[in-house]
Formats: C-alpha cells, structure tokens, sequence
C-alpha cells in the first residue's frame, strides 16, 4: 500500500492517512493489522535466531556428558546436569582469575574515569589554546587500534619490568578508558548551563562548593554511563591481559577460558568451557541489565561523539 | 548568549583576573589561566605514557632488528636496519595475502551488519510492542557476551562432532552428510561464512538498537507529510528518514570498519587460539607475528601498516566529525 508514485501530477492521496486502522497508540501512518501480523512473525523469527546461540551455549552448561557426546544434539537435555559447573569451580585457576579481572577492571574504572573526568572538565568549560587539538587528538587516539600498539606496549612494559604485574595491565586500559570519558563527559559537562555555578556562587558557595554542588552531580549520569562502559570495555578485554601477564602464569578470566579451551584434556569439554564463558559474562550480563537503558543510551552518545 | 551580565557577577565573586570576555570562560572557572592546563595535566601524562611513547617505540622498533626474545630483553644488542624491516614484511607475498584478505572479510562484515542492522531497525518500527519488547531483550543480551566468549559459543555451534549447526541443516535437507560437516576444513568457509556470522552477530545489537533510535528521531509530521505529497515509502526514506538519521548511519559505519578491521578475538577463539594462515585477517596475523614468534620489529611494520591503512579511511570520517564538532556548539 501507499505505492502511488506522483511525483508530477499530485493526486488527492488524502484518504490514505485517515483510513488506518488504529490499533494500538504506535502504530504508523498506513500500516493495516495484516501487514503488523507479518513484520511480527518476521521480527520473532529474527529474535529466535539471534537468541539461539544464547540458548544452546546455556543449554549446553546442564547437559549430562552423555547428552554432550550423544551423535545427535539434543535441544533440551535428557535430565539436568551441574557437572560444568562443578568442573569449572573444582579449577584452582578460575577465582584467582577473577580476582585479577575484577582488580584490573575497577583499577581500569576508577583511574580512567577520575583522570578522564578531570580533562572533560577542562575541554568542557575552557578555551584555552590548544583546546581544538587536544579534542581531535582525543578522537583520533580512539581509532589507533589496541593491537597495533600491543608490541611496543609490551616492550615498554618488559623494559620497566611491569610485565606480569596487574599494574601495567591497569596503565595499559587507560589507552581506551581515558579518550573515551573525556570524549563522552565533554558533551555531558557543556550541556550544564554555567549559569547554574555562576548562581551558586552567587549564592554564597565557593568555587569548590558549585564544583561539588552542582557541576558533580549534574554530571553524575555521564559518570555512571562511561564507568559502565569502562568497566565493559576492561572486564572483556583479554590481547592486552594476555600479552602483558603471558609470561607470569598470571590469568584473568579471559585469558583463563582460553586456555581452558585449549588444554588437551580439557579441549574438548564444551560443557564446562560453557559454563565458564557464561560465568564469565555473568558481571558484563547483569551490567547491562539493570543499566540497559543507560548503556544503549551511554554508548551510542559516546559513539555519536566518537 | 547574554555574557556581559553574567561577567560582571563573576568577577566581582571572585577576586581573579578580569575574564577576557571569552564565552566558555564562565562561571564556576572564571578565573586562572591555568586551570585547564592544570585538568588536563593527569589525561595528558597518562596518554603520553601508555600511547605516545609506545607509538614512538613503535616506529623505532619498525626500524630494529628485535625478531627474537633475547633482543627485546638484551637491547644494546639490537641493531638499526633502516627499511629491511619494512621490505622483508612487504616482500613476503603472505603479508599482502593478509591485506587482501582483511580487506574482503572488513567489507563483506561492515556492508551485511549494516544492511541487516537497517533492515532490522525498520522492521522494529513496524511491529507490535510486545515484540519490539522482545526482540530488544534479545539483543540486550546479545550485546552482552564478551567478544571471546561469542568465538567460543560459535566454536560450539559449528563444531564437527555434535554441531548444533550441521544438525540443523540435516534436519531441514534430510540429508545425513551434512551430519558431521566440518567449516572449518576450508579456511574460505570458516572465515567468511563461520567467523563473519560471530562478528556480525555480536554487531547487530549495537547498530539495530543505534539505528532504532535514530528512526525514532524521524519526526511524524514530516514522515505523514511525505506521505500527503505522495511519496511511495521508497521515497520517504530516501528524502525524510535518511537525511535525518544520516549522522549516526556515518558514525556507525565508521566504527563498523574500526572495529571489524582489527577483528581478532572473536577469530582468535573461532579456531582454537592458533588461528591456521587462511584464518589471518590482519589482527590475528600480527598478534601470530608479533607475539607469538617474537618477531617484534616486524609486527611493528604490520602495526604500523595497520594504522596507516585505518587513518586513510578514516580520514574522510574524521573530517565529517569535526563539521558536526563544529555545529555543536
């Protein structure tokens, strides 16, 4: 329907708006109930689809081996196993590791976020020379990509002895945590009226007192959005970990399910790798659950900006 | 912007110099010069760090002999070569196969995620609520699962023995061959079959619920008065959605391309951490290099190509940024 091209002689295509059928509040300009029946089956195919490597990788974690190793899969197991579970948490690697994921993420977080914070102050509420370049440096250092500079990053790091130290990993995070908050704070901070300090401090605070007063928390839903990314973006990170802990045994969840799913004896255990990528994932699942709103948001704000 | 009142107030709040009447000059940090400079100092320092003086290391190791360990832990041993770094990567035909071949997998990944995530996003702005609900949920958790974990859950799906994946398509064809099929046996298949339906599925969530939101944008009015002048629904996009969702279709690719450019975890746990040489786009070729062989100078080459070849696409992106930088204030 509404097909009718006219382009040089404009009919009278006023009753296509008014003839449609209301069915509920959002539905568009010209669509009928038959065609929503459609795009719905189609849209629920789509979301079937896309869910079902969620499914089976849940699926997998309470299967019995004998379903895992049984020449047919089976879509719902047989009878409920926790063995996975029970491999991955009977591994002495698997707490350790997270311990270390969740040292280097809030490490990550709280450094990045504090440092970048302070810049995106700076960018957001001064013009001062040099402003422009440091904004556009700040957006081009976000496209040099994290691989490329693993190699010097991990001679610099072997040369002041940091390799093998969570330390440097954490100095090493702030590659992508600190552009990013600067870059994403920046439009949180201009968009706070500076009259709204100016009135503060008209009103008897100190430049401190507006600081704490006003601009910090105005500001407080950047901060929560670029910790939330921040921390994504830390706990997943595995190249860097990998590389800069390699020669200490040293694991971070990451680099332990790797190595999980490369072991001889272990390689082919698809049930607990399983339940260990999905552990794993847990931290990352439930951020974006109770922020869901505020990480789609975050990032695509953070994304608009670069 | 009403500056001359405000400035007064200010000034006379605090005994500062005297603002020079700039606008962002206001408020809370009217005074001092060096404020910014003193906010900035801690970003300034840390990227100088962990990004400037490694990228400065990065062209000086180009141009060194540091191929082994004992080099990069003994390095008044390591020589300066000049550009035999630099010719023996370019002069091997496999670097230039990684190219290539990074440069079919980047395109065929960016134009499918784009197409799909656009068709998706309009597809979501004609269904009921209940299932746009759904579907969103769905990409939610999607979105979620770290890049690793996805190559390892799509090992899974695929895997010869017990693949979900081979199981299906007997299911649907009846054909008991397809039991057991390996897509991994061609390097071909695993890659632009196998590895870009991981990296394109863990793209959509991003770019469908971006997009949505850009549609969102698309004001009724203009939409309902397209329709009113007769435009089909081909037209009306063309016209009214695409000029207004423009901005984040441009950014979106771009950062399609940065991101599926430097793929690599994604392959890294596809192929069991050791990615075979038909797997290696130019992310997994360099971490091969780089790391595990220890040649470091001539990862330092690749590196240095890689971003060479990312900054010459994204120059154009990086001038669009700056035009919308400008209009934003």
């Amino acid at each position: 329907m509404t097909t009718d091209v006219s382009t040089t002689a404009p009919k009278t295509p006023l009753p296509l708006a008014p003839a449609k059928r209301k069915k509920s509040k959002e539905t568009e300009v010209g669509r009928s109930g038959a065609m929503t029946w459609v795009w719905n089956t189609v849209a629920l195919v789509v979301a079937v689809v896309m869910a079902f490597p969620i499914y089976w990788m849940i699926i997998t974690t309470f299967k019995t081996n004998r379903d895992l190793i049984s020449k047919d899969p089976t879509f719902w197991p047989s009878s409920f196993s926790l063995d996975s579970y029970r491999t991955i948490f009977d591994d002495d690697q698997f707490l350790p590791s997270l311990g270390h994921t969740l040292v280097l993420t809030l490490g990550a977080v709280v450094l990045g976020v504090a440092v970048g914070f302070l810049a995106a102050v700076g960018v957001a509420r001064f013009n001062f020379r040099g402003r422009n370049f440091f904004i556009v440096t700040m957006l081009v250092v976000q496209m040099v990509p994290l691989l490329a500079i693993i190699i010097p990053l991990f001679v610099v790091m072997n040369s002041l002895n940091m390799t093998g130290g969570l330390f440097g990993v954490i100095l090493a995070y702030l590659v992508f945590t600190v552009p990013y908050v600067i870059w994403t704070l920046r439009s949180f901070i201009v968009n706070i009226p500076a009259e709204l300090d100016e009135a503060a401090m008209v009103d008897g605070c100190t430049q401190w007192g507006a600081f704490f007063r006003v601009i910090l928390p105005l500001t407080l839903p950047g901060l929560i959005t670029t910790s939330v990314y921040s921390w994504i973006q830390a706990w997943n990170e595995f190249i860097v970990a990998k590389t800069l802990l390699g020669t200490s045994g040293m694991n971070t969840s990451m680099t332990w399910l790797t190595f999980y799913s490369t072991t001889p004896t272990r390689g082919a255990d698809y049930g607990a790798q399983m339940a260990g990528g999905l552990l794993v994932s847990l931290p990352v699942i439930i951020l974006f659950v109770f922020f869901q709103k505020k990480v789609s948001a975050g990032l695509t704000a953070g994304a608009v900006k670069g | 912007m009403s500056v001359t009142t405000n400035e007064t107030v200010t000034r006379s709040e605090n005994q500062g110099p005297a603002p020079t009447g700039k606008p962002q000059r206001r408020g809370f940090f009217a005074a001092g010069h060096y404020i910014p400079y003193t906010l900035l100092l801690p970003a300034v320092v840390v990227l100088a760090g962990v990004l400037a003086y490694p990228l400065y290391r990065l062209i000086d190791l180009a141009f060194q002999n540091v191929n082994k360990y004992a080099l990069l832990v003994h390095p008044e041993r390591a020589k300066y070569v000049g550009f035999d770094g630099f010719s023996r990567v370019f002069g091997d035909s496999e670097f230039w196969e990684v190219v290539l071949r990074s440069i079919y997998f980047t395109a065929e990944l960016v134009i499918l995620s784009m197409v799909l995530s656009m068709a998706l996003a309009l597809l979501l702005n004609r269904v009921s609520n209940w299932v746009r609900v759904t579907v969103i949920t769905v990409m939610m958790f999607v979105w979620s699962i770290p890049a690793l974990v996805n190559g390892q859950v799509f090992r899974w799906l695929f895997s010869p023995q017990g693949g979900v994946v081979d199981y299906i398509a007997y299911l649907v064809t009846g054909d008991e061959s397809w039991k057991n099929y390996d897509w991994f046996a061609d390097a071909h298949v695993g890659l632009y079959v196998v590895g870009a339906a991981v990296v394109i599925w863990g793209a959509l969530p991003f770019l469908v619920l971006g997009l949505y939101a850009a549609l969102t944008q698309v004001p009724k009015e203009l939409m309902e008065a397209a329709k009113l002048d007769g435009a089909n629904s081909f037209q009306a996009f063309r016209n009214v959605t695409l000029p207004v969702i423009r901005p984040f279709l441009m950014i979106s690719t771009a950062l399609s391309f940065i991101w599926d450019f430097q793929v690599f975890a994604q392959i890294f746990a596809l192929r069991n951490t050791s990615p075979e040489p038909g797997y290696r786009t130019i992310g997994t070729y360099l971490y091969m290099q780089g790391i595990v062989a220890s040649r470091y100078s001539e990862a330092s080459v690749i590196s240095i190509a890689m971003i060479v070849m990312m900054l010459a696409v994204l120059v154009y992106y990086i001038r669009q940024m700056l035009k919308i930088g400008a209009n934003e204030r």
